[in-house]
């Protein structure tokens, strides 16, 4: 009986669940809904690598995502290359703006961090704007026919699901891996208390930079998985601000610093995020943004711990009423 | 001549930046917090400035007091209702506290007044001058210079009333303030109040000079923490300095190099700035 | 000589914390830090932390300069300290806490987890148990245990044992002693001239950021100087007062 309620059991369930989704819904809607919750998953989780367990607040990520959602676009511009020949050049950007960003940021207080990250997003997005490289304002386009598989141009979304589920994967493999190692141990530790983790012996500002260069290179990898299924950015559905929001309310709804914290926040909000789209048309951004930020300060104010941490507190009082009623009957 | 119009244009932006951003550092330098919705106040005191003249009438100086009172007590009820709560929580429910209600606030005055940009009908205001060879309009002449003399007021009522040295000594040592039978809940309440109220007034001031739409709020934001970088965090003098400067280099980039630079040019500046010198120029070492 | 501070001073602005405090330790030794608030006691150990930075003098351990060293280098060196105030990891269970300790000397997991445990029973305490469900007396504990895990060779105590119970005192103490057989050098800064009398057996005495007196337990309260630092002058008129109707 024990063993059946493990959480080992519920990861198999979740993840057969994933696997079979595209299966049993098979409407392009539903598969669309599918493929948004897997990349905000992915961003999310990969946020939540520096966000949720090191405890350091971005709120600029959309710069990872940009790069990441650029570069593909831009090798197959420039040079004619497979879009997915870009993803490299992405991270290895992201990665070094990882380093630029964190180098002095890191020396300081959390809130330096966090206000660093906003203005250096807001900067590139202005930027690209005008850089006609890349397209200006305008943006760039990818290949609009397949001319191999290697430019992974497919017509149904069902491909794009699996690649998605595989690359978070991956990354829940990784965080998973990480989490009970000594960088994970750092990371929570300062994410405690910074002074007490220094006492110690942790290498603050180096397990920081870790954590922000790995985040960062996941956060990429999600930003051009974006732009290989969708072919087409620009300046805002790269480095918009609401890019990082997203990632950010996704990983703090369902549980920032745990490992399946992001994914059940991107299982609410998506589709609650296509519900509204739906319900309120066109007009309807608006109002889920509204949503999002009600949600966020709802959060910060009540439940800083997510549902994860709600769940944990409250789970074992139902589960004592349960049975405790279930004995009387 | 045209250059000294550029100057002179920029400078007196940057008065109303050193305000709103005053405000800003003032939080900073209270609690050593960060508010992400300072700009998003500044939007709304240019929205009340507007309904205000539309619903009420009345001139600048009415309008602009109306935007003060109604972000200084918007300011207190932030503070009551969620700031006060998060203060001890950790860092990411601090963060999340102002920035999700920077998202409230933004895409609300999006569904409430449209993305479309707006001016204040033309107010008694109106026409611009000449001095000593250049043009400069009247409302702009008067909000920079009610601007900086504001932000002077708040200066010298941090350093020589009672209120303020209750004020700073709650930044100094909590504790130690509620010793000398200061309430540190007050002051802060009131910090915040001073805080949104200055940034209130400030978009009021704006709003006489200069056409929005509730976008300018993240924009507004950012200035101001690049302001507060550059001036130290806590330090008003330093915001008034910093704002003039940053208001200038604004528009002479604007000016020299093309409209759509002036804004990377000051978020350069700040991505510098936490390089070379992040107390600031006026902070300490 | 295991621990060498001199002539270290710290300047708060124009106000003098520490104004050239000397501290020498010998391996093996307990030594212990005490006077009245603000005596500048909490500010050299801070010092010797790496905590705040000296504005003169110098600091050497083992040997090796370690005035101007950060805390983590300082950990590494095998300088441990505590915290007045304990600053648990509150989301980690003990076990988590000791084992950030613990990985500074094992890299690898499951040693870190072996020595964690060791230390954990050592102290007395519950691994599995949420470091956010200890009382005053276990996150004191947990303090000890998190640096003893990060084999420390000089361990700085800064007010470990206040707030405690007196039998909880008691079991403070013997640990305190235990560690200090396992070959570990102690330097405690206290409040509770008790602890101080039955642990150490050598003391400095700081008053308005001197080092006023230096000898044993015994020694020092003796001395005038530390008796109206700790008690003031008032004390002494009334005590003088009292001896005269006598």
């Amino acid at each position: 009986m024990r063993k059946f309620s493990s959480p080992r059991v519920g990861v198999l369930l979740l993840a057969a669940g994933l696997l079979l989704y595209p299966m049993l819904f098979t409407g392009p809607f539903y598969r669309d809904i599918g493929v948004t919750f897997l990349l905000a998953a992915i961003s999310a989780s990969a946020w939540n690598i520096v966000g949720g367990y090191a405890g350091q607040v971005s709120v600029g990520h959309s710069m990872f995502f940009g790069l990441g959602a650029y570069t593909p676009l831009l090798v197959y511009t420039l040079w004619g290359w497979p879009p997915i020949a870009g993803i490299p050049l992405g991270i290895v950007l992201s990665l070094a703006l990882a380093v630029l960003i964190g180098l002095p940021t890191f020396r300081l207080t959390g809130h330096y961090f966090s206000m660093a990250t906003i203005a250096v997003a807001e900067l590139i997005r202005i930027f690209f704007g005008t850089w006609d490289l890349v397209g200006a304002a305008i943006g760039l386009q990818g290949p609009a026919v397949a001319r191999s598989f290697w430019d992974l141009t497919f017509r149904g979304e069902l491909p794009y699901y699996y690649i998605f589920l595989a690359v978070l994967g991956i990354l829940l493999l990784v965080t998973a891996t990480l989490e009970r190692r000594r960088f994970g141990f750092y990371m929570r530790a300062i994410k405690a208390s910074e002074r007490a983790a220094k006492s110690l012996g942790v290498p603050v500002r180096g397990t920081k930079i870790k954590a922000l260069a790995l985040s960062a290179a996941f956060t990429s990898a999600a930003g051009s998985l974006y732009v290989i299924k969708t072919g087409f950015i620009d300046p805002d559905s790269g480095f918009g601000i609401l890019i990082s929001v997203q990632m950010v309310i996704v990983a703090a709804l369902g549980g920032a610093g745990t490992l399946f914290g992001p994914l059940v926040g991107a299982l609410i909000l998506i589709p609650l995020q296509s519900a509204t789209n739906s319900w309120f048309g066109g007009g309807g951004s608006g109002l889920t943004y509204i949503l999002y930020g009600g949600i966020i300060v709802v959060i910060a104010r009540f439940e800083p711990g997510g549902l994860f941490e709600m769940w944990q507190r409250v789970a074992p009082k139902l589960r004592k009423r349960f049975w405790s009623r279930a004995h009387a009957a | 001549m045209v250059f000294v119009q550029v100057i002179v244009g920029g400078l007196l932006l940057g008065a109303i930046y050193a305000l709103f951003s005053s405000g800003l550092t003032l939080i900073w330098g209270m609690m050593n917090f960060i508010n992400f919705a300072h700009g998003e106040f500044v939007m709304l005191g240019m929205y009340v400035a507007l309904l205000v003249v539309t619903w009420v009438g009345g001139g600048p100086a009415i309008f602009s007091i109306a935007a003060a009172l109604a972000l200084f007590v918007l300011g207190v009820g932030i503070y009551v209702s969620l700031i006060r709560h998060v203060i001890r929580a950790p860092m990411l429910a601090q963060i999340l506290s102002t920035f999700g209600l920077a998202l409230l606030l933004r895409y609300s005055a999006f569904w409430v007044f449209s993305a479309n940009f707006v001016s204040l009908p033309q107010t008694s205001l109106g026409g611009t001058i000449k001095l000593g060879g250049i043009f400069l309009p009247v409302a702009q002449l008067v909000a920079g210079a009610v601007a900086i003399t504001l932000t002077l007021g708040l200066h010298f009522t941090l350093t020589y009333t009672t209120v303020g040295s209750k004020l700073l000594a709650v930044a100094e040592d909590r504790a130690a303030a509620m010793l000398m039978g200061i309430r540190p809940d007050r002051m802060q309440a009131l910090a915040w109040g001073l805080s949104a109220g200055a940034a209130g007034i400030a978009g009021a001031l704006m709003a006489t000079a200069y056409p929005w739409s509730p976008s300018v709020g993240e924009t507004f934001g950012l200035i101001a923490f690049v302001v507060v970088a550059l001036g130290g965090f806590g330090s008003v003098l330093g915001s008034l300095y910093a704002g003039l400067i940053i208001g200038l280099i604004q528009a002479a980039s604007a000016f020299w190099l093309g409209a759509i630079y002036k804004d990377i040019v000051v978020y350069g500046l700040f991505v510098a700035l936490l390089w070379l010198r992040p107390q600031g120029l006026m902070g300490k070492a | 000589m295991l621990l060498e501070a001199r002539n270290v001073s710290k300047a708060f602005g124009t106000f003098l914390a520490v104004a050239g405090a000397d501290l020498c330790v010998e391996e093996g030794e307990m030594i212990g830090l005490i006077g009245p608030n603000g005596a500048g006691k909490s500010t050299f150990f801070n010092c010797l932390a790496g905590e705040t930075m000296p504005t003169a003098g110098r600091i050497v351990f083992d040997g090796v300069d370690v005035t101007r060293a950060l805390p983590e280098a300082r950990a590494r060196a095998g300088i441990g300290r505590t915290f007045q105030v304990p600053t648990a990891f509150e989301d980690m269970t003990v076990l988590g806490n000791v084992m950030v300790g613990a990985f500074l000397r094992h890299p690898h997991r499951s040693d870190a987890r072996d020595h964690a445990r060791r230390i954990v029973e050592l102290t007395g305490l519950r691994a599995d148990q949420a470091a956010r469900s200890l009382g005053t007396p276990g996150r004191k504990r947990l303090e000890i245990a998190r640096v003893l895990a990060t084999q420390p060779r000089l361990l700085l105590l800064d007010e470990s044992l206040a707030g405690l119970t007196p039998s909880e005192l008691r079991d403070a103490i013997a640990l305190v002693r235990r560690i200090h057989e396992m070959g570990i050098t102690i330097v405690i800064v206290e409040h509770i001239m008790e602890v101080i009398m039955s642990l150490t057996k050598r003391v400095l005495v700081f008053n308005q950021g001197h080092v006023i007196a230096s000898g044993t337990p015994e020694q020092v309260v003796r001395e005038e100087a530390v008796i109206e630092a700790y008690l003031g002058r008032g004390h002494r008129r009334r005590q003088e007062e009292a001896d005269g109707r006598a």
